[in-house]
């Protein structure tokens, strides 16, 4: 188990440093992302009866969705193909069915669940929704990340591509490069509705300019 | 030592001795004693048994609780109540002992004029079955059926010894012998008089005598003038004569009895009670005030169970049985000797054919008077009784019954002389729920004694469904209950304060657990267990800790750990999980519980969040790429 634990923290740097020395750390997978402890216990993968115990464990899948998206950059989930090693454990032969990813997303997306995703509308009506972005920063959050990088780089006043923002050399070392490019553009409008950009185009060619 | 403390059952009901029965119950009983009520004693039950009236409290009755044993008791007195004033029967205490030696001297000491009429009793020698207790009054009679001349029974006879080999002597004036049944009731009447009226003879003849060493306070009585109306036929007999000179009957009344239980009577005890009542010897009388009725059956049962003595049952000799059944019906004196000098002997088959057609002789013989009339009926139960318990015994090694419906069977003879049945209470509005009450304390003592253990055998708790069924089998039969009492009684429990109590599960199942088992106490014990490490057998557990997460248990296990049926343990988990104590895994071999770690798994998670909070900048500069 120590060793298992010390692997998992050698194995994964980027792994936050207070979750590698939790006791809570466990079962480092051949993604490198160490899933705690509680992942291993059976009735984790039951949707708990009692209001109180559902309430606990809906936090800690909370928890467990955001940490996971986080190391794996994950920016958007699909409940038609969610991430395999996510909602299973293989080990203890467990799976949270898809009615129960179902309602633990509801829960994220909930204000009491402190808004971690955030569902994709749907194109049909009647049709259930299927993906959601999943805010391991809030948008926010993000916004002000862009901001802060922009004003670093000095380019207040430029025009920037969303493909800029998103795959170019210059982003290379954030956190939100590859960032869907949904998510993205309601990032972007967070910052246009404080005044601080304006997005110019449409679709593909749409430019950014950054005050 | 009039009133004694008294044992109370689980059940919070008096603790019967050996061959003690309940003869009735009555709510709503206040003591008084004297004029005066006794505080604390105002409320509660009067249990009626063979041997004792009890009184018990219904606020705490553990310590207000006493009981007055029959054979103290001289006398009864029955006063009817008038307008608020409640119905009361009053119980006169024996004299104490020193006095009371002296009075027990034996039978009479001259003659009665009776005795000479009926030479034969004197000359012939005592029968065997005399037994020490019951001493009679010495006017007892009985009337011929066929010419109605009033016969004096025999002095040495008791109605509770008696059987058919009792020798009876015939009609004086016509010369035909009365039943057994007969007499048998005639006794136990003169008996029921005595009891309500006058002291046996003996006991009031010798009082008579020894006037200077009874209690002194009779010399100052003057009515030596009076005279004294003879209770048979009525002639006014000189005072100083203890027998009527027409009939020869006693004349030691109650009206005199009553006199000198007056004049004993201190003028006053003051409006307040010593508080210990129990164990006093200077109580005069106690009154039992019957104010939610029920007196008049309580009164007759109490005169019975006075006139029966059960309690002289216990030390006297077995009913003596004939060793030649060929002696039938009479046996005069003269016989005697060649029956008890020569036993007859037959051995081989022919002795043991022998015995056999004895025994069968006999027990048609019980059962033949037994039936004849419900009062020799209750006069012989105990006969029939053991007789009925030695049936049973013989169907249950023929049959195949299993092992523990036997012994429950077997105990029914027993259970008989425990449980209260609708005829010992009164009839009346009240009488329901005093039924329903007796009920569920019965269910009470049941459930608690140890010998039977009804409750360890199920681990505890059982559903209540389950318990009336063995309650009812107990009851072999007899006075069964239906399903609407038997939940009314135990919703009682609650109430009543006994030590069990009725659980209602959220599916509605109710079950029946000891009061002192709390939710709190199964959880514990239910976590204790969850938390051992879980068997190896389970094969998924592979690259885990074994007591990381403790066990999982399904209700099946469950139960077979703590001796549950396996509807109780699901209820009880459920309850467990309901609580947050226990969380549940649904996969595909069932529903497992599992301790409930969910909790402090969150609350670490937090703390690691309010931590990620804070060192926010840290762990974004640690964030490589």
């Amino acid at each position: 188990m120590s060793i298992a634990a010390a692997e998992a923290s050698v194995a994964s740097p980027h792994t936050p440093s207070i979750q590698s020395t939790s006791p809570l750390t466990t079962n480092t997978t051949q993604s490198g992302f160490a899933f705690p402890t509680y992942t291993s216990f059976p009735p984790f993968y039951t949707l708990q009866p009692n209001v109180t115990t559902r309430a606990h464990q809906l936090d800690l899948w909370s928890s467990l969705v955001t940490t996971y998206c986080a190391y794996h950059r994950l920016f958007r989930i699909s409940l038609s193909s969610p991430p395999a090693d996510l909602f299973a454990n293989r080990s203890i032969n467990r799976s949270l069915k898809p009615s129960s990813i179902r309602d633990v997303l509801d829960h994220m997306a909930s204000p009491a669940g402190g808004q971690k995703i955030e569902w994709l509308s749907t194109t049909a009506k009647g049709e259930q929704k299927d993906s959601c972005y999943v805010l391991w920063k809030s948008a926010n959050e993000w916004a002000e990340e862009i901001h802060a990088w922009v004003d670093e780089t000095g380019q207040k006043g430029t025009v920037l591509t969303v493909y800029e923002l998103r795959e170019s050399d210059a982003v290379s070392g954030k956190d939100w490069r590859d960032m869907d490019e949904g998510l993205l553009r309601r990032v972007l409008n967070v910052l246009v509705k404080r005044g601080k950009a304006q997005i110019f185009g449409q679709e593909e060619s749409a430019g950014v300019k950054f005050f | 030592m009039f009133l004694r403390q008294l044992d109370l059952t689980t059940a919070l009901r008096p603790s019967f001795f050996k061959d003690e029965t309940l003869l009735f119950v009555q709510a709503g009983v206040g003591l008084y004693e004297g004029k005066y009520k006794i505080p604390d004693y105002q409320d509660g039950s009067a249990y009626l048994t063979s041997h004792r009236v009890c009184y018990v409290a219904n606020a705490q009755p553990r310590k207000f609780s006493v009981a007055i044993d029959l054979k103290d008791i001289e006398r009864t007195e029955f006063y009817a109540g008038f307008l608020k004033s409640s119905p009361k029967i009053t119980l006169f205490p024996k004299p104490p002992k020193s006095t009371q030696q002296a009075i027990r001297n034996p039978a009479p000491k001259h003659a009665l004029p009776s005795d000479t009429l009926i030479s034969p009793t004197r000359s012939s020698p005592r029968p065997l079955s005399q037994s020490p207790g019951p001493l009679r009054d010495g006017n007892a009679t009985w009337i011929c059926p066929i010419c109605g001349l009033s016969n004096g029974i025999p002095a040495n006879f008791d109605p509770y010894t008696a059987n058919e080999f009792t020798p009876l002597l015939p009609c004086q004036a016509c010369g035909i012998k009365p039943s057994l049944v007969h007499i048998n009731k005639a006794a136990i009447a003169a008996m029921s008089n005595r009891s309500s009226g006058a002291v046996f003879g003996s006991l009031g003849q010798a009082r008579g005598s020894e006037i200077p060493y009874g209690n002194g306070l009779e010399q100052g009585e003057t009515n030596s003038t009076r005279r004294n109306p003879c209770p048979r036929c009525t002639f006014k007999n000189h005072r100083s004569l203890h027998t009527c000179e027409m009939c020869g009957a006693s004349l030691t009344t109650s009206s005199q009895q009553q006199q000198l239980m007056a004049v004993e009577r201190p003028d006053s005890p003051g409006p307040t009670l010593d508080t210990s009542i129990v164990g006093n010897d200077t109580i005069e009388t106690i009154k039992f005030s019957f104010r939610e009725g029920g007196v008049s059956t309580f009164l007759d049962r109490l005169k019975t169970a006075l006139v029966q003595r059960k309690w002289l049952l216990q030390s006297a000799p077995p009913v003596p049985q004939p060793v030649n059944s060929n002696n039938g019906g009479l046996l005069t004196g003269s016989e005697h000797p060649s029956r008890s000098g020569t036993p007859q002997r037959v051995v081989g088959i022919a002795g043991l054919e022998r015995r056999g057609a004895e025994l069968r002789q006999n027990n048609q013989a019980v059962i033949g008077t037994a039936f004849e009339d419900l009062e020799a009926l209750m006069t012989s139960a105990k006969e029939v009784i053991a007789m009925a318990e030695q049936f049973a015994k013989q169907n249950n090694t023929d049959s195949g019954v299993s092992p523990e419906a036997r012994d429950i069977l077997t105990d029914s003879a027993s259970a008989l002389g425990l449980v209260t049945t609708r005829d010992m209470l009164g009839s009346g509005s009240a009488s329901e729920t005093l039924y329903i009450t007796e009920l569920s304390r019965n269910l009470a003592e049941f459930l608690t004694d140890d010998r039977r253990g009804v409750l360890r055998k199920e681990g505890g708790i059982m559903s209540l469904v389950d318990l009336w069924a063995v309650f009812n089998r107990l009851r072999n039969g007899i006075e069964l209950i239906s399903p609407l009492d038997f939940e009314k009684a135990a919703i009682m429990w609650d109430s009543l304060n006994l030590p069990i109590r009725l659980r209602r599960f959220k599916s509605g199942l109710l079950v029946v657990q000891e009061r002192s088992r709390t939710d709190e106490k199964t959880i514990a014990a239910l976590v204790a267990w969850l938390k051992q490490p879980q068997n190896n057998d389970w094969p998924q557990a592979t690259g885990l800790s074994d007591n990381q997460f403790g066990r999982g248990a399904t209700a099946q296990e469950a139960a077979e750990r703590f001796g549950w049926s396996v509807g109780v343990a699901t209820e009880e988990l459920e309850m467990a999980e309901e609580t947050g104590a226990l969380c549940r895994d649904q996969c595909l071999d069932g529903t497992r519980f599992w301790q409930n770690l969910f909790a402090t798994a969150s609350k670490e998670i937090k703390s690691m969040q309010t931590k990620d909070e804070m060192g926010f900048d840290e762990l974004k500069r640690e964030l490589p790429n």
